[in-house]
């Protein structure tokens, strides 16, 4: 569990450069982002403003071109992959825009199989931690239910179980409105930061989406590779 | 077993079905053509291997009991009679013919190998009379089951070659080679029967001895003191027998063999390959949680695997389901499964199932898991 305060992402001088010569394209440009235990930061911006990129090098699924990038105090930068691996296994949840859980699995299996890779959960252990979550966040009668048969709220409320199952110390969310109405959109966002309060988890919530902005308690704009704070109240960019 | 590997392939019910079909198509393929392999051999070196001799005498240059091109003069019999060592000289005469059934068309002929011995010594006779008489009596014949079973030749009945016929005094069993059978008359019955000149010319002669051990080191001497024979143990005979016959056969054997491994593999490669592409952002879900390239390696093999066992287990349960009946619809069609191929098609049907999981490991290798926040 995250400790209120605690530096838990933190991106310093990042770039992210796509290809080279006359094909480069910069994503990102000399980044400084910084992410609080118990804080949650919405990094909004328009499309192709390097929100995906900031996104999967914070979750250190990419790597920066210069600069570098910390989770937990711990640098990341020139990890190698199964280093990598292990840290998103321990450290990160995700939660993403088309929910992405695997289709042939039920709720409570799509849960229980992030656990069971964890050194800590025996399987009878991570099954029952994987019920739990999905009675608090309202799904016990869809725990034996394929994503094919659940709404789309529900498949987004069982991947935000499977990312707080783990009890990671940094959530990263990308566009988790995005395929909801508005109505679940809300009981969504609602109930991602109620929980990552409760459990003082670092949330970086990456969209588009001017509702998330009632959720946060700060919010960055992100233009054309470049980070610029805001404070949730200043509606300049909506 | 891993869940997802589990859960996948069992989601996709049809796709399995079609996947485990090719891999027991494969397996059934391989079993028959090995079953019927053993079948042919067993089958056509039984006569000479069964045949209680020590020692077979044929002419330089014989390959084989049923090309038998041999021809010894009869005089050699006797004088093997003085060697001390042998205990027993019984001469056979050999050789391949077309008869048919007293009543049917003169056309409708089937091939036999007329074997003439000594009915006073019996070395050389019918391994196992089923039926009639035990010992072919002058101007009778011996026929084997398979013939009769084939021929509606019975007991009673006269096979015919040109103007001369012989009655049907028994059945036999343990002469069938398969495409031919063997048939037991009288020396003398023999030499009127196929005109033979001179009559004393014999095909073979078999030798039992005194000391069976010493028969390695007799057949070196008695080689070396008669030229022109050559003295061979019943199982390098029966070896030749069955190369001649099987020598064919085993290069056409081995490309079908091939042929259905790469069937086999082809249809397990593909529907493997082809989930794994469809389940490509899946593994890129799992890798973006921190799962790891081996991790994800083991479900396609686990997935590979359970399809190789569940196509091993169909196919090779519907081999020893149909192996026995496929001889009662084409009498040429003799099996033998043995579980030492079963065993050895397992092997292959791992090998099968390791090469198809090969090409969809190497596509997961290559998942980027930031797709997975494409969309």
């Amino acid at each position: 569990m995250a400790e209120n305060g605690r530096v838990i992402l933190d991106l310093s001088g990042v770039t992210k450069i796509y290809g080279s010569g006359e094909f480069a394209v910069s994503a990102l440009k000399e980044t400084n982002f910084r992410v609080l235990g118990g804080e949650i930061v919405a990094v909004m911006g328009p499309s192709g403003s390097g929100k995906t990129t900031l996104l999967t090098i914070a979750g250190a699924l990419l790597r920066p071109t210069t600069g570098s990038v910390a989770i937990c105090g711990i640098d990341v930068t020139q990890m190698d992959e199964s280093k990598l691996a292990a840290i998103r296994r321990e450290r990160i949840g995700f939660v993403y825009q088309s929910f992405n859980l695997l289709e042939a699995l039920t709720a409570l299996e799509n849960v229980r199989i992030v656990l069971q890779v964890q050194r800590n959960h025996s399987k009878a252990h991570a099954a029952e931690r994987a019920r739990e979550m999905l009675e608090v966040f309202g799904l016990s009668h869809r725990i034996d239910s394929l994503p094919k048969k659940m709404s789309d709220g529900e498949k987004q409320r069982v991947a935000i179980a499977r990312a707080l199952a783990k009890d990671p110390e940094l959530i990263l969310a990308d566009e988790p409105t995005a395929n909801l109405d508005a109505k679940r959109g809300h009981e969504v966002m609602a109930l991602l930061r109620q929980k990552a309060m409760e459990l003082h988890k670092a949330v970086v919530v990456v969209s588009h989406d001017n509702r998330i902005r009632e959720f946060a308690h700060r919010i960055v704009w992100l233009e054309d590779g470049r980070l610029h704070d805001h404070h949730p109240e200043d509606h300049r960019f909506v | 077993m891993l869940l997802v590997a589990r859960k996948n392939l069992f989601s996709e019910r049809t796709r399995l079905a079609i996947s485990v079909g090719g891999v027991a198509l494969s397996v059934f393929l391989i079993g028959i053509l090995l079953s019927l392999f053993r079948g042919w051999s067993q089958q056509v070196g039984g006569f000479v291997e069964n045949t209680p001799a020590d020692l077979w005498v044929a002419s330089d240059g014989t390959t084989d009991f049923l090309a038998a091109s041999s021809a010894l003069p009869g005089a050699l019999g006797s004088n093997l009679k003085f060697v001390p060592e042998i205990d027993v000289v019984s001469p056979l005469i050999v050789r391949p013919m077309e008869l048919h059934k007293s009543g049917n068309n003169p056309d409708d002929t089937f091939d036999i190998q007329l074997v003439g011995f000594d009915t006073l010594i019996g070395l050389g006779g019918p391994i196992h009379v089923k039926k009639g008489k035990e010992l072919p009596g002058p101007g009778e014949i011996i026929i084997d089951n398979e013939t009769s079973r084939r021929y509606g030749v019975h007991v009673g009945d006269r096979v015919v070659k040109g103007t001369k016929s012989l009655p049907v005094v028994g059945i036999a069993t343990g002469g069938d080679f398969v495409y031919t059978q063997v048939a037991f008359v009288t020396l003398d019955t023999a030499v009127d029967f196929i005109d033979l000149e001179p009559t004393t010319l014999r095909t073979f002669f078999l030798l039992t001895l005194d000391d069976p051990e010493d028969a390695g080191n007799l057949a070196k001497r008695l080689g070396a003191a008669t030229p022109g024979a050559k003295y061979v143990s019943p199982d390098d005979f029966a070896n030749e027998t069955r190369s001649r016959i099987l020598g064919n056969i085993l290069p056409i054997l081995i490309v079908v063999l091939i042929v259905a491994f790469i069937v086999g593999l082809a249809v397990a490669g593909l529907t493997i390959y082809t989930a794994t592409v469809e389940k490509s952002r899946e593994y890129g879900i799992l890798k973006a949680e921190g799962f790891t390239n081996p991790y994800l390696y083991r479900v396609v093999f686990e997935q590979s695997m359970i399809t190789g066992i569940l196509g091993f287990l169909l196919g090779a349960g519907l081999t020893i389901l149909v192996a026995p009946f496929a001889q009662d619809s084409v009498p040429q069609f003799v099996v033998f499964v043995r579980w030492q191929d079963i065993l050895g098609i397992a092997g292959i049907t791992l090998l099968m199932a390791l090469i198809a999981a090969y090409i969809p490991v190497r596509r997961i290798a290559s998942i980027d898991p930031v797709t997975v926040f494409k969309g």
